[in-house]
């Protein structure tokens, strides 16, 4: 009983993180399909602009979370500005801009890793001590994170479906070309797509951060998980993906519980490419729906 | 037909061959001659990737996981069986294009951006199964030694037998070795972008309908061209493990993907001699960016993204567009037929 | 008075010039047609229009003010609206979505349940289907939420590409009563239709498209009236 209420806590934690930065690659393969590579950078970015705000500017932790998200919001928006929009509409998108996105994360943790070091450092913006729910402890920050998660997924998903925003970006997704000729200007939908991302990411990297520490190239291997919960999901899906994000979080604490920690991401991946072999399209087939 | 591209593409290879066979004798640096070897390797690594990649429009990133395969296939007959080294990686080019085909036949189905990713994730499997391996296979008198190497990976599985034959000038084997893997992988690239499956691609590009109404299988073309690619990529590993005697998981390194994914970008992604003219660039300006060294993963990021938004078709591409606006452009695909819409 | 104008217009897909320098002028209140063989660039002559294609050379002006270039969005909220070739729904949202997105910009959008309410009057069938997901209509069913979405977004001018296409003779008739009440009502509509004796009766206005070339222009009756202009153009 204690075992499950351990994988519990700790798959519904893994869930969340995932969560959050996943819907965000989701939108944006949805509507521009492209798929961010930087993501890896702007976990990073997140998680070190938030530990740097409060321990060499002092700022309490709620204001070091919304600098971290201002601070992915830009990146993101620079991504667009500069990479993306340049190419939009030309010969071999998908490939070009998956590539200059490989760059540009390269670049952003490089940069990191300038000026903030190759040590691990530890996350400030973290909550102490926890509660014990029968035998087991229930930490603090883990409550936290699931909490900040769910708050993120209703606002999004409250945003995609309640708002002219949400539409636009919905009908951007299914159709492009039927957006425009509905007056929808599909270039600032990108943009505000790939700020939105960018801010997700940012809170992901805090969360992150906040379990396993900060690194300049921290960002990688979520980066991998959140993608291969995007494939699983079926690419482009945004309800899908979050879903998805929870399975994979339990998934991976079941296997960590199991076989131990070296090999969870291993046999993650294997499971993976069997389910994509099964169902090329994604678990949740090829209707791609921006929606939650 | 006597300027037809492939002649031309043929006769440039192997002027090229001669030239590179002279430098031995005009310099005798091991530094200089040991570089060159380095970049045959990494020339035909990416000529080969350019195959898949921007000739048969195959999104897999699964290059530097071939190239692995190869050079521990290598090390392994060698180490475990005993074989002599040539046998070692002809054997592990084989190797290699089996394991290319059976993630060919796991990946092609899938669209563009699912095959990026899944081959990623199979190259990180690899690397991260190797790694975590601690079990002890054997224990040699150096210690525990797990199944793929583990962390340390293997060493002392022989050479490739120039020290025997040329003494302390056994690098000037290897500097051959490695001319002659780069003339063979390029002269298979030409017979590839020109040959019927080069054509079948370029069909494919242009035209979809009409290819696929002609019976173009476009995986089984694309499954032919991984294959065959895989042989001299797993060749190269294969070679690179013999002339460092050495095999690690840094062959899985995703900064060496990056990095070769670089000279294809920046030479051209689908040209002929775009990887190569990437490669000798790369790699000049990483030896001559050595004194600032921690500069270089942000150059390689900004040449990576730069290049990709401002010249798509690459430094080649440049060449072309500039020939082209003289009024001649020999690689221009054959102008579409008007009015191929179905009625 | 001339509410669109169009000069000079040049279309091409990379090397391939479409659209060879077309010009036609449409006044307020006119119900034109646009027809040609398939594949002579019927639908680009309005992707142009409306910004989805770029034009390499030639004018575009509503009103007098030029929309040359202009990105789509601001050529909607010109007023120019354009009920695509083969619908293009959101096959992810309701009927009823579809159609508020077709009221999504400003202006529409203040006077959106008046219009919802004409577009159900026009189109009565759409009001029992207003929850079904538009991926599930039927081929008829999809192009009247086309027009209806169409409809929501008002404009100055109504640009409906082969509403008729792949659709039954009676359905065909019905859309086609559909247009010409609208064409009644005095909205400015300019039609592209592969079938050219079937809209002559209707419209204005025709305008023939021959190799990205206009051909010919003129009314419906003089093209009616004059065969060897279908023998020349459209008979082969
Ligand atoms: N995106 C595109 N890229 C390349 N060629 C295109 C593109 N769109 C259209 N074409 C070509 O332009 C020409 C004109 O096409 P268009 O769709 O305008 O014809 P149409 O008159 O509308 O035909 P239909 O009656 O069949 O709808 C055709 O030869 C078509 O193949
Ligand atoms: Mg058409």
């Amino acid at each position: 009983m204690d075992v499950a209420t351990q994988i519990l806590i700790s798959g519904l934690t893994l869930g969340a993180v995932y969560a959050v930065s996943t819907i965000g690659l989701a939108l944006i393969f949805g509507a521009l399909n492209m798929l961010n590579m930087a993501q890896g950078g702007l976990l990073a970015l997140g998680g070190y602009i938030a530990m740097w705000a409060m321990q060499a500017m002092g700022w309490p932790a709620p204001l070091a979370a919304l600098a971290a998200m201002a601070a992915g919001s830009l990146a993101g928006g620079l991504i667009f500005v500069a990479a993306a929009r340049p190419m939009l509409g030309g010969e071999g998108f998908e490939t070009r801009i998956f590539i200059a996105t490989i760059g540009i994360g390269l670049m952003l943790e490089s940069v990191i890793l300038k000026l903030f070091g190759p040590q691990p450092q530890a996350q400030s913006l973290k909550l102490e001590g926890g509660i014990m729910l029968g035998q087991v402890n229930l930490p603090w920050q883990n409550a936290l994170i699931f909490g900040t998660a769910l708050l993120m997924l209703v606002l999004v998903a409250g945003m995609l479906n309640r708002s002219r925003l949400g539409r636009a970006i919905r009908a951007t997704s299914m159709n492009r070309d039927a957006a425009q000729l509905m007056g929808v200007p599909i270039r600032r939908i990108y943009l505000t797509i790939l700020m939105l991302s960018g801010a997700l990411a940012a809170l992901s990297g805090i969360m992150i951060s906040s379990m396993s520490g900060l690194l300049p190239n921290m960002g990688a291997d979520p980066m991998l998980k959140a993608f291969i919960i995007c494939v699983v999901a079926g690419l482009g899906n945004v309800p899908g993906a979050a879903l998805t994000a929870f399975a994979i979080g339990m998934l991976e604490a079941v296997i960590q519980y199991i076989f131990g920690v070296q090999y969870a991401f291993a046999i993650l991946l294997c499971l993976v490419i069997a389910v994509l072999i099964w169902r090329p399209q994604g678990v949740f087939g090829q209707k791609e729906v921006v929606r939650l | 037909m006597i300027r037809s591209p492939v002649r031309r593409d043929v006769v440039i290879a192997l002027v090229l061959f001669l030239l590179m066979l002279a430098v031995p004798l005009l310099t005798g640096t091991r530094y200089v001659l040991t570089q060159l070897t380095v970049f045959f390797i990494w020339a035909v690594v990416a000529s080969q990737w350019n195959l898949v990649l921007g000739v048969a429009g195959i999104f897999s990133l699964a290059q530097m996981a071939l190239f692995a395969v190869g050079a521990y296939a290598t090390a392994m007959l060698a180490y475990y069986i005993g074989l002599m080294l040539p046998a070692a990686m002809l054997l592990a080019a084989l190797v290699t294009v089996g394991v290319s085909l059976v993630i060919g036949f796991a990946c092609l189905r899938l669209k563009g951006p699912y095959v990026a990713l899944l081959t990623l994730a199979i190259g990180q499997v690899m690397y991260l199964l190797v790694v975590n391996d601690t079990a002890c296979f054997t224990t040699p008198a150096s210690g525990c030694l797990p199944l793929f190497g583990g962390a340390r990976g293997f060493s002392r599985f022989g050479d490739l037998g120039f020290r025997d034959l040329l003494g302390s000038k056994w690098y000037v084997g290897h500097y051959y070795t490695g001319l002659v893997l780069l003339l063979a992988a390029q002269l298979f690239c030409i017979a590839i972008i020109h040959g019927p499956l080069g054509l079948a691609f370029r069909g494919l590009r242009d035209n979809p309908g009409l290819a696929l109404a002609r019976g173009v299988s476009r995986m089984r073309y694309q499954l032919w061209v991984f294959g065959l690619s895989a042989f001299f990529t797993g060749l190269a590993g294969a070679f690179h493990a013999a002339h460092f005697g050495v095999v690690g998981p840094t062959a899985f390194a995703f900064a060496m993907l990056l990095f070769i994914l670089a000279m294809i970008v920046v030479g051209g992604l689908g040209t002929t001699w775009g990887p190569l003219i990437g490669a000798a660039l790369l790699m000049w300006a990483d030896e001559g960016l050595r004194e600032v060294s921690d500069w270089r993963e942000i150059g390689i990021g900004l040449v990576l993204a730069g290049c990709v938004i401002l010249f798509p078709k690459g430094l080649a591409g440049i060449r072309l567009r500039f020939s082209q606006g003289r009024g001649q452009r020999p690689d221009a695909p054959p102008a579409p037929p008007p009015h191929t819409k179905p009625v | 008075m001339s509410l669109l104008e169009i000069s000079g217009l040049e279309v091409a897909y990379g090397v391939q010039r479409v659209i060879r320098g077309i010009s036609l002028t449409i006044k307020e209140g006119e119900f034109a047609a646009l027809v040609g063989p398939n594949g002579h660039g019927k639908t680009t002559v309005l992707r142009a229009i409306s910004g989805l294609a770029r034009a390499r050379a030639g004018e575009i002006r509503l009103d007098g003010k030029a929309l040359t270039r202009a990105r789509p969005d601001r050529i909607v909220a010109a007023g120019i609206i354009h009920v695509p070739q083969g619908d293009l729904l959101f096959p992810g949202m309701s009927v009823l979505d579809n159609l508020r997105m077709g009221a999504y910009l400003p202006e529409a959008a203040r006077d959106e349940a008046r219009r919802l309410d004409e577009v159900f009057t026009l189109l009565p069938k759409l009001r029992d289907r207003q929850t079904q997901t538009a991926s599930t209509l039927s081929g008829g069913e999809r192009r009247m939420v086309g027009i209806g979405r169409g409809l929501m977004a008002g404009g100055r001018i109504l640009m409906l590409d082969e509403p008729s296409l792949g659709l039954a003779p009676i359905v065909i008739d019905q859309i086609y009563e559909l247009v010409q009440a609208l064409a009644k009502s005095g909205r400015t509509i300019l039609v592209v239709e592969e079938n050219a004796i079937r809209i002559a009766d209707m419209a204005d206005r025709m305008h023939l498209l021959d190799n990205g070339a206009i051909a010919w222009s003129g009314t419906g009756q003089e093209f009616l009236s004059s065969p060897e202009i279908f023998a020349t153009y459209l008979g082969g």
